[in-house]
């Protein structure tokens, strides 16, 4: 679904990602763990450009993303077309402030998938009560807690219906009392066979759920397991090391 | 001390001045929207086809009074075999004026609004003009309005200006006036309150407006 060959990002002179290469099946979740300044939101970042790749491939549902040989216009309505087919899930939720829970869910629908507004809005409804939200599709976000706020941008993601999502530390912002309402809803997505790539910081999470747990330091990956052999037995001193830092701080 | 019968004699006409104050004031705020958003628009564009000129457009405008700015056009200008009504010299001269002014305003309210909104939304598959229209523009509103209003209260007061280019507003009627009554006490004191109406019915539709902005935003 999603596979990533020899990609390297510089920010100027500093190195961030330094050949990565990395593959997600359909149906399945990759958890991407490791430090902070790793790499691995820089990583997911440049997945749907939003940054720009030094070099390297990724192909995303059979298409591949970056294009050198279109001119910039076509290049941009190709990349539009591509990130239509990805959710991407925010580390600081990005609501539109301006729109209602529900407008948030059926802005993409309507303006790009051109959904008409009626069946926009009722299957958004349906999306929002599969997020546990139905009560409150007329709220701003300003009025919602941020749990609320991040499942109100796990719906509005799934109401594009992506072939894959990208959760950018997505319970990072939360105060610890909400992560669990937005890790569950995580989980009955992956129970319920969406493509996921997670960037996270819940081990727990990264445990229970992901088919595939990646370990990036450095801007490169380190070492990539089921969570079963990466948690209990790390082959790497690296992968060891980080573990028994944030095993500790729990 | 006042002389209330010259007044109440008098006050039909400077109202009638203050109707094409109020005329070139409305005019020159629609058009000098539309330039300050076409001239911030340029000035954020990556393209240096856009972003120059409107670079220079404001930084001209804003370097020089506005009093030589209306000269130019109207009294300049007709040199080159551009020959505008006095009209449309002070509007035009009023709204490139006010334009400026806005485009500076309009252009830090966008920037003001989240890298993480422009992102959420191409994310979403959304194209930089839907993202602009559909998202920044909307919050950008918000940031923009109170400093756009106090921008159309300058320009009320500045279209004052126009009298020296022989429109007959409300300043030119009161000096008119007062060459034939010699009350100038009385003419320049109307002509100041009708002035204090104008601005304040603005800002009373601005906040009008603003409240519907705000929309949202839990105030």
């Amino acid at each position: 679904m999603i596979r990533i060959s020899d990609l390297h990002k510089n920010f100027g002179s500093l190195e961030v990602l330094r050949g990565i290469d990395l593959e997600v099946s359909r149906r399945e979740v990759m958890a991407i763990i490791g430090p902070s300044g790793s790499g691995k939101s820089t990583l997911l970042r440049c997945i749907n450009y939003l940054e720009i790749p030094t070099s390297g491939e990724i192909v995303v549902d059979g298409v591949r993303v970056n294009r050198e040989d279109l001119s910039r216009k076509a290049f941009q309505k190709h990349l539009n077309e591509v990130r239509t087919r990805l959710g991407m899930v925010f580390q600081q939720f990005n609501l539109f402030p301006h729109k209602t829970a529900l407008e948030n869910v059926t802005e993409g629908p309507v303006q790009v998938l051109k959904l008409d507004k009626k069946d926009a809005e009722a299957r958004g409804r349906e999306i929002l009560e599969r997020v546990g939200l139905a009560d409150k599709a007329d709220t701003y976000p300003a009025h919602l807690s941020g749990g609320q706020q991040q499942r109100v941008a796990i719906a509005r993601a799934l109401a594009m219906e992506p072939a894959a999502i990208l959760f950018d530390e997505a319970t990072s912002a939360l105060d610890p009392e909400l992560v669990g309402e937005v890790l569950k809803v995580m989980e009955d997505l992956a129970r319920g066979g969406m493509t996921m790539l997670v960037v996270t910081h819940e081990m727990g999470f990264a445990e229970r759920v992901a088919d595939q747990v990646v370990f990036m330091s450095e801007g490169r990956i380190v070492e990539s397991a089921p969570p079963a052999e990466l948690f209990s037995n790390p082959r790497e001193e690296r992968t060891r090391q980080f573990l028994a830092d944030v095993l500790d701080r729990r | 001390m006042l002389d209330w019968g010259t007044i109440l004699h008098y006050f039909p006409f400077l109202l009638k001045g203050a109707v094409l104050t109020l005329e070139i004031s409305v005019i020159s705020l629609a058009v000098g929207l539309v330039f300050g958003l076409i001239a911030a628009l340029g000035k954020l564009a990556r393209n240096p086809l856009f972003r120059w000129p409107a670079a220079f457009y404001v930084w001209i405008v804003r370097s020089t009074p506005l009093l030589v700015q209306l000269f130019i056009i109207y009294f300049g200008l007709p040199q080159l075999g551009i020959r505008l009504s006095p009209f449309a010299s002070g509007v035009l001269g009023l709204a490139l004026n006010t334009g400026a002014y806005n485009a500076e305003t309009i252009r830090g309210g966008i920037e003001a609004v989240s890298r993480g909104q422009i992102e959420a939304a191409r994310s979403l598959g959304m194209s930089g003009a839907l993202t602009m229209r559909r998202i920044i523009l909307p919050q950008a509103m918000r940031l923009i309005i109170p400093p756009l209003g106090n921008n159309f209260i300058i320009l009320i007061k500045d279209t004052s200006l126009v009298s020296t280019i022989t429109l007959v507003e409300l300043t030119l009627t009161a000096q008119r006036l007062i060459g034939s009554t010699y009350k100038p006490f009385e003419m320049y004191l109307m002509a100041a309150v009708l002035y204090a109406i104008l601005t304040t019915a603005s800002s009373v539709c601005l906040s009008l407006f603003e409240r519907k902005a705000l929309k949202g935003y839990g105030i």
